[in-house]
């Protein structure tokens, strides 16, 4: 299905009449060089002048597939395969945040209030898909242990440093590291990979080979660049190009690398306490801190906010960095059923009615802790029954939107706007850089007393470094982009530029000009003065068009993989997508197979432990960066092998492939898949 | 007696019927005349058995009819509400909340640390407009703001966006993070090392993905906060030694030696834990003596050289460089590449074995996403500068003697940090009488001539430092502020009171860097001492 070359709005991309001198200028040079590319090599059917125009930066005439050397095209990767219009100049670069100009793919992620929460109901394989999951896991670890039983007797050498040698007791158990040694490695060139350059919509792998059954991994000089449904870059902003890498090599410039030293002994800059400001801002909190990894984030602040005497009731699959937290926090831990709120509110009636454990005495404080968004399952937290809960038992809230933030919501700000829940009323707001945001870290927000108590008594605060100014400034540049920002009058009204440098240095003076309320957008005052404001990120089209395909992208490949046949969990609005695969010899040959197809996805595999152990399943991390072609590619090739592999157990009424890709738009309209 | 007989006749016949049949049917299975044979000859000889065997079986059957898990209502603990008491209950609790307001002085804490507008350095620029001389960064090399290092890590950005956007087993690897791992395993020459995206998270994780449950960690009494954390979530059976003492630790290693040959258990996992510059006072640890006792003991040696990698050595390789120990000789040797080459992260550097277990079991290099690809750059950028330009670190130690010779004049100042490292802890020594305060440190040769073994069972010492700490910290504060007042950044060695394992005592913690000149620590050391003198003057009065 083509793409219809749709009027094109301004919200999507620049036209190329801007008036701008130096965009001007980089055009002119973009036509040249693009058009001797296409003399060089004019073998591809693709590569015509305005095609190849279509895919270089503005704003500069470097090479757009950035400093690779040339690529071809046969996988479509690195240009479109519909060529667009001599009208349509993108500002990416496609291999990094794919062309789509199409305005009908696009959808707006929200909750319908008159459909109560509910997830893909999660169905069960028939019987011989379990029966033989578990024997094939009965044959692998028979044999690991036969294995293990004559190798230890026989060969000394290899089997080392799992036997107690000189006196000194093996420095990892047999039994601990049977998992490891006996079931992944065996299907160890599913994991690890090395990559190189920018994990965006197409990343680069660099080839490997083992000579001795994944023992060790060679790497064979090569790369394969493939489609990426792995990393976690829901809005894309895994980019080298843009407004966002251009504040982050001024902030480098400006700042270098490091604060040196701990936030409360002397590395606090003023870009700390602006980034800060925003993202409590973004969020609609008081007040927010920000850590400079996203684990620490949970694993040093919860033992700040609870200890002996409290009560932390968890979701079974938290991830683990809370339950790192919890377990140094020195609270007592319960868990319910995952995302099962009878669970929550009958444990909720027991606990608080029965007391601490022996003394009967009440609880000092009772948190429950939740992730936004389940990264395995691709659930969403059930927050309406849950703020109902929370009012009549009175227990603090805490959700981890380590996922949800930035992928969820009409304004991307998470759970909390795709439900429509004042994030006031939640207590503490958590959630990481990393995903959506395309930087690292992470933040707590809450109210302004809670934040200072985390600042005073949370481990990051005294004793690890600083968030690193090139990341701050990405963070800023990113969420403010999200916002989109409300420039002062003054330079409004001048003629379009394509970078704003605001005046120069000056101290940091945060204007209390009627800020707008939430979610709106950013003041140009809450960021750095030189932070360079592209008119895309300004006017919020650029933000508005990522959330929007994001969402369209997540809903279409949900519902499309179902539509095909599979059994996949979750809820449609995710944007991890996890496939059911249950047999563990099927998740290595779905991977390679996706690895080695005429145009290479990579996909992640888990299993048991993440999983467990019947339901091992490849995951779909889907991005604003991926186009409606991307989506059909991945559905056509899922297609393909899961009749290979015998994948397609799901229930319900089944298109034919065809007609999913037709039909996409009206697909991802429909309030219910019937 | 005969009518119930009769009554109950066709209940006999139903019975002995069932029976034929139940028999016919176990007949056929193949294989069920040997259990048959079986039990009838145990039953003949020994009867007793059967009613063993009958009880055991039955025994058998209730432990798996009971659910597995075992819910605490099943407790005796447990009280049964009806559903209206639990409602009142549930209407009456009441909880904390969740974080208490701070109090004045509280907040004064988290306020008083200043803000740099602009790149930190060893002349920053402060919020108030002024600029001042940097003793507190932790910049030792001076590679903040190296020109260098910018124009690779802005190279690298153009090239691979700033997030690496997943964690290290999900395409999360990059090939400048194998680079860094090989850059620090050639620089320091171990086999291998990992890298964690934050330093303090780094030993925490390390340690518990070694030691479990029932190993046996030997660790030192100043070891700091994020190593007491993994201590904490390893579950280990910990003993302690006198902070920095050898005796001590000698001491532990033969009783535990010798309890283990008393009891004859079997061969756990022994580590010895602790650091090289120690981040709580700046003492530095004797290396050659701690290989020498694990070696003797075979204990596994866990060093965290976070304050002394990229700081002390010729080159700034750490403390085996600088005591010429190989560094394949220390097992888990854990740095970070946040102090000594100013990016961020950690890493541990040994084996192979050592460093692959980690990645599957390193629950913070495991769960949290890669470093970020410009940032590990800098560090292999940083490694490549400390290789060629090894009058960094001679600049380094001459400032830090220059530092040294100033301070230790002072005699209102107690210095316990190592002469060679460029991390001085400074506490206030105030001989006035009416205080508790000891006026000289005890020094390991003092502690262990008491004689007696402090108890290897808690982390307090046998006799602690005595001090005033909400005293001196107020002491301290009017330092660190007299020093800003004259041009001089320091700060308070920060330490979340309560929370560390032992009291530590406040100090003024400087880091020295070799990006200032001689003169320039001469006179910023001047400072300080003129601080401390006035305001312990003061307080004296």
């Amino acid at each position: 299905m083509a793409i219809q070359p749709a009027s094109p709005t301004p919200s999507i991309f620049r036209k190329k009449s801007t008036p701008t001198l130096s965009t001007a200028a980089s055009y002119l040079s973009a036509v040249s060089e693009a058009d001797a590319r296409a003399r060089a090599h004019g073998g591809t059917p693709n590569s015509t002048p305005a095609l190849s125009l279509s895919s270089s930066v503005t704003s500069s005439s470097e090479d757009t597939v950035l400093h690779e050397k040339e690529e071809s095209n046969d996988d479509g990767l690195v240009y479109p395969k519909v060529p667009p219009t001599s009208e349509q100049v993108f500002t990416t670069v496609h291999t990094e945040f794919g062309h789509c100009a199409n305005d009908t793919y696009r959808y707006t992620s929200q909750y319908n209030p008159t459909r109560p929460v509910k997830g893909v109901p999660e169905q069960d394989p028939p019987y011989y898909i379990l029966l033989t999951t578990y024997i094939s896991y009965l044959l692998v670890i028979c044999f690991g242990h036969l294995r293990d039983f004559f190798g230890k007797r026989l060969k000394v050498a290899d089997y080392r440093h799992l036997l107690a040698h000189d006196g000194f007791a093996a420095l990892n158990s047999d039994f601990d590291s049977f998992y490891t040694r006996r079931l992944k490695l065996r299907i160890d060139d599913c994991f690890s990979h090395p990559v190189t350059g920018v994990p965006g919509r197409t990343i680069v792998l660099l080839d490997r080979y083992s000579p001795n059954y994944n023992k060790t991994m060679v790497p064979s000089g090569g790369k394969t660049r493939g489609l990426n449904v792995s990393s976690y870059n829901y809005l894309g902003f895994a980019q080298s190009k843009g407004g966002c890498t251009d504040a982050d090599v001024e902030s480098i410039k400006r700042y270098g690398l490091s604060a040196c030293g701990s936030r409360r002994e002397c590395a606090t800059l003023d870009l700390h306490l602006q980034a800060e400001a925003l993202v409590a801002r973004f969020l609609g909190m008081e007040d927010a801190l920000i850590s400079s990894m996203g684990f620490a984030t949970n694993s040093t602040v919860i033992p700040a906010l609870v200890s002996k005497g409290c009560l932390v009731i968890s979701d079974e699959l938290n991830h683990a960095s809370i339950r790192f937290g919890v377990r140094l926090s020195g609270a007592n831990v319960r868990m319910f059923k995952h995302n099962d709120m009878k669970s929550l509110e009958a444990l909720l009636r027991e606990v608080i009615s029965q007391g601490q454990p022996k003394t009967h005495r009440p609880w000092k404080k009772i948190l429950v802790i939740v992730e936004g968004l389940y990264s395995m399952e691709g659930t969403l937290v059930k927050l309406p029954e849950i703020m109902e809960l929370k009012k009549k038992y009175k227990f603090y809230l805490f959700i981890d939107e380590a996922h949800s933030i930035g992928a969820l919501g009409p304004h991307g700000r998470g759970v909390c706007d795709y439900y429509n829940v004042n994030p006031r009323t939640v207590d503490i707001l958590m959630g990481t850089f990393t995903k959506s945001f395309g930087a690292a870290g992470g933040y707590i927000a809450g109210n302004r007393d809670l934040i200072n108590r985390l600042r005073l008594s949370g481990h990051s605060g005294a004793y690890a470094e600083a968030m690193a100014p090139p990341i701050l400034s990405q963070v800023m540049a990113s969420m403010a982009s999200i916002m989109g920002i409300t420039l002062p009058r003054a330079e409004k009204s001048s003629p379009s530029r394509g970078l704003l440098v605001r005046h120069s240095d000056s101290t940091l003076t945060i204007t209390p000009e009627e800020p707008p309320a939430y979610p709106g957008n950013a003041l140009a005052s809450w960021l750095p003065p030189w932070m360079p404001t592209p008119e895309s990120m300004c006017d919020g089209s650029d933000s508005r068009m990522r959330l929007r395909r994001l969402a369209f992208n997540t809903r279409y490949l949900n519902r499309g993989l179902r539509k095909l046949g599979f059994i996949t969990y979750g809820h449609d609005d995710s944007p991890v997508v996890p496939l059911l695969l249950f047999n563990p010899g099927k998740m290595a040959v779905f991977s390679r197979m996706m690895r080695t197809r005429a145009t290479p996805i990579f996909v992640v595999v888990v299993a048991y432990p993440a999983t467990p152990l019947v339901t091992s399943r490849v995951r779909f991390c889907l991005s604003a960066s991926h186009t409606k072609e991307d989506i059909d590619t991945i559905l056509q090739a899922s297609d393909e092998i899961g009749d290979i592999l015998d994948l397609k157990q799901g229930l319900g009424e089944r298109w034919p492939l065809q007609e999913i890709i037709a039909r996409a738009v009206e697909l991802v309209n429909m309030e219910e898949v019937p | 007696m005969n009518t119930t007989t009769t009554a109950l006749e066709p209940l006999f016949t139903i019975l002995s019927q069932s029976y034929t049949t139940l028999e016919t049917t176990f007949f056929k299975i193949p294989g069920s005349a040997v259990v048959a044979r079986y039990v009838r000859s145990s039953h003949q000889n020994d009867p007793g058995r059967t009613v063993l065997e009958v009880i055991l079986i039955i025994f058998a059957i209730r432990t798996l009819m009971q659910s597995r898990t075992r819910a605490d209502n099943s407790g005796k603990h447990f009280i049964k509400f009806e559903e209206k008491e639990i409602d009142e209950l549930v209407d009456e609790w009441t909880p904390e909340p969740l974080g208490a307001p701070l109090d004045e002085r509280e907040l004064a804490e988290i306020n008083n640390s200043p803000v740099i507008v602009g790149p930190t350095g060893p002349k920053p620029k402060l919020s108030n407009g002024k600029t001042v001389t940097n003793l507190a960064s932790y910049n030792f090399t001076g590679l903040a703001g190296n020109e260098t290092i910018k124009e690779r890590s802005i190279d690298t950005l153009v090239r691979y966006g700033l997030g690496s956007c997943g964690p290290p087993g999900f395409y999360g690897t990059q090939d400048v993070h194998i680079q860094l791992e090989k850059d620090i395993a050639d620089f320091l020459g171990t086999e291998a090392a990992i890298i964690y995206a934050q330093a303090f998270s780094t030993i925490s994780s390390v340690i518990p993905a070694f030691c479990k449950r029932g190993d046996i960690i030997i660790a030192d009494r100043g070891v700091n906060f994020a190593i007491q954390k993994g201590l904490q979530i390893s579950r280990s059976t910990i003993r302690w030694y006198d902070h920095n003492d050898m005796k001590s630790l000698e001491q532990v290693l033969e009783s535990i030696e010798k309890e283990r040959r008393k009891k004859k258990g079997p061969l756990t996992r022994r580590f010895i834990v602790t650091e090289g510059i120690f981040d709580h006072d700046g003492a530095m640890s004797d290396l050659p003596k701690l290989v020498e006792l694990k070696v003797k003991y075979k204990y596994r040696l866990i060093l965290d050289e976070s304050v002394s990698f990229g700081s002390v050595g010729r080159t700034g390789r750490g403390l085996t460089e600088l005591y010429n120990v190989p560094a394949s000789q220390v097992d888990m040797l854990v740095g970070s590449l946040a102090n000594g080459l100013t990016a961020c992260g950690g890493f541990c550097a040994g084996s192979n074995v050592v460093v692959n277990h980690q990645r599957i079991n390193g629950t913070s290099f495991v769960f949290s996403a890669a470093m970020p690809p410009l940032l590990s750059v800098a560090a292999s950028e940083g490694i490549n500068i400390l290789r060629s330009t090894p009058s960094i670190l001679t600049t380094l130690q001459e400032n830090v003697r220059a530092v040294h010779s100033i301070l230790d004049r002072a005699d209102c100042i107690t210095i316990p940090s190592h002469p060679a490292s460029p991390m001085i802890h400074l506490y206030v020594r105030m001989p006035s009488p009416q205080h508790l305060l000891p006026t000289t440190l005890p020094s390991p040769s003092m502690s262990s001539t008491s004689g007696k073994l402090s108890n290897p069972l808690s982390p307090h010492s046998r006799d602690p430092e005595v001090f005033d700490a909400d005293l001196e910290d107020r002491i301290l504060q009017d330092i660190v502020e007299e020093a800003l007042a004259q041009g001089v950044m320091v700060t308070r060695a920060k330490r979340l009171r309560g929370q560390e394992l032992t009291e530590v005592r406040p100090s003024i913690r400087l880091a020295i860097t070799s990006a200032l000149s001689k003169k320039e620590c001469e006179k910023a050391a001047s400072v300080v001492k003129a601080a401390f003198t006035k305001v312990v003057g003061k307080q004296r009065r």
